[in-house]
């Protein structure tokens, strides 16, 4: 066996883009390692990546239909453009000599039309030295600039509606957080992964069907149509996309229902091989959303060691040779 | 009205270490990780790095209580010297440097990978370094 850090217990895993073309939406591949490392990547993503949002509202005047507690509920779940996250303090990290950031954002609408109004993210001012943090889709959003949107085909969020006479006035708060405090501070409206099913036919016992048999029984599948395909000149079926099987068992009943063997088709999910799909919300790009919980992650491990290692420096745990 | 507050859970408290360890009294070589406001998150993870490790005889991890933030990790090995050998902290450390290495590869690969398609996504104004000490 190898010396020192033991390098069979190590793994190496692969990573492969698969998608990126939005910087909301990011697919991608991790082969060669283990579910808990997948999962752990898919909660910290959920829970653990930094962004913005609002955290206190001041309300000075509403006579909205909604009351002031729904409001500030409203206004906490705004995606606001977090790219400037890595650079603020949190309340949690605050200490001595770094103090916690505050965005501050002043709303103050009043509706004077007969018709009714929108009250939206729109409405938002910021009122701080922190440019691009505004909420997903306005209208400021410095060109050029990190926090880059299409804001073209984006509308602003509704906040609440109003009607003549009614008016809402109101200072907001946001602060840095993360997903484990409230959800408000997820990066992502999804983060998800799946395991790759890996399919076997058996071309023998397939062939006791027709052509009639096997469309008809691909029809009967849920998503059949999509997993397989029939080959109109060999009338084999074939694998068309392995990945639309969404592991139920439908099938096996139905090839019970043909009376074929139990190992006309064979599915089992490839163990080390895993999808990810994550959807942003727009408050950060995908890439830079799995880029930050790998890091966290990672780094949640190396303290971890760090405190392992000083308390056996202190205190060593001894061997019974040694005691 | 009796909840705890929402930052009890990933805040240690000023009085509490992060990790202490409890030697187990009767069984030899063994010892329990008590890891404050850590969840399933890590404890499975280092669980089951710790399973692929041939020294390593029993390893487990369990959250004892949904309101009590915190993590136990079990582990007995089969003792002896490190490298090949080597007490439950070792064996620990161990586990941890493979994870880290591990997510060190991935993290470049991807880095990689979508520097490949997006190279203005780069370093010098994202926040992709930058990790929170809430620790």
């Amino acid at each position: 066996m190898a010396p020192a850090n033991k390098p069979s217990t190590r793994r190496t895993p692969q990573v492969r883009l698969r998608n990126y073309d939005s910087d909301d939406y990011c697919e991608f591949e991790l082969l060669g390692t283990d579910v808990s490392v997948a999962n752990a990547l898919r909660r910290i993503i959920l829970s653990h990546v930094p962004t913005i949002a609002i955290e206190l509202v001041e309300i000075e005047r509403n006579s909205t239909v909604l009351n002031d507690e729904f409001i500030a509920h409203r206004l906490g779940l705004i995606p606001i453009v977090s790219t400037d996250v890595g650079i603020l303090t949190s309340p949690y990290e605050a200490n001595d000599d770094k103090q916690c950031d505050e965005l501050e954002y002043e709303l103050n609408v009043r509706c004077t039309g007969d018709e009714t109004m929108d009250v939206t993210s729109e409405d938002l001012r910021p009122h701080n030295s922190w440019p691009n943090a505004l909420p997903v889709g306005h209208s400021q959003r410095p060109q050029g600039s990190a926090a880059q949107g299409n804001a073209a085909d984006e509308r602003p969020i509704v906040i609440v509606k109003m009607r003549r006479g009614q008016e809402l006035k109101l200072k907001a708060m946001a602060r840095k957080g993360t997903g484990k405090d409230h959800a408000k501070w997820s990066p992502v409206a999804t983060a998800r992964f799946q395991y790759r099913p890996d399919i076997q036919l058996d071309q023998d016992a397939l062939s006791r069907l027709s052509f009639q048999e096997k469309e008809s029984f691909l029809n009967s599948i849920p998503r059949g149509k999509m997993i397989f395909r029939l080959n109109p000149h060999t009338s084999e079926i074939e694998v068309n996309d392995a990945e639309a099987y969404l592991f139920d068992r439908q099938i096996f009943e139905r090839m019970e229902e043909f009376s074929l063997p139990p190992d006309a088709i064979t599915i089992r999910p490839l163990p080390d091989y895993f999808i990810f799909k994550v959807e942003g919300t727009g408050v950060l790009p995908c890439a830079t959303i799995v880029s930050m919980a790998i890091d966290i992650l990672r780094e949640k491990l190396a303290v971890l060691h760090t405190e392992v290692q000083n308390q056996e420096n202190f205190a060593p745990m001894l061997s019974d040779a040694a005691a | 009205m009796n909840a705890p507050d929402r930052y009890e859970r990933f805040v240690v408290p000023e009085h509490a270490q992060k990790v202490t360890r409890e030697i187990d009294t009767k069984v030899r070589h063994a010892a329990t990780f008590v890891i404050e406001r850590e969840d399933h998150t890590v404890g499975n993870i280092v669980r089951m790095q710790l399973h692929r490790d041939p020294n390593v005889i029993f390893a487990g991890y369990k959250v004892p209580h949904p309101l009590e933030y915190k993590l136990l990790i079990k582990v007995q090995t089969k003792g002896g010297q490190p490298p090949q050998g080597g007490e439950p902290p070792q064996a620990l450390m161990n586990a941890l440097t493979d994870l880290t290495a591990e997510l060190d590869s991935i993290g470049t690969q991807f880095q990689e990978a979508v520097a490949a398609v997006r190279p203005q996504l780069g370093e010098p104004t994202s926040p992709m370094a930058v990790v929170p000490d809430y620790q």
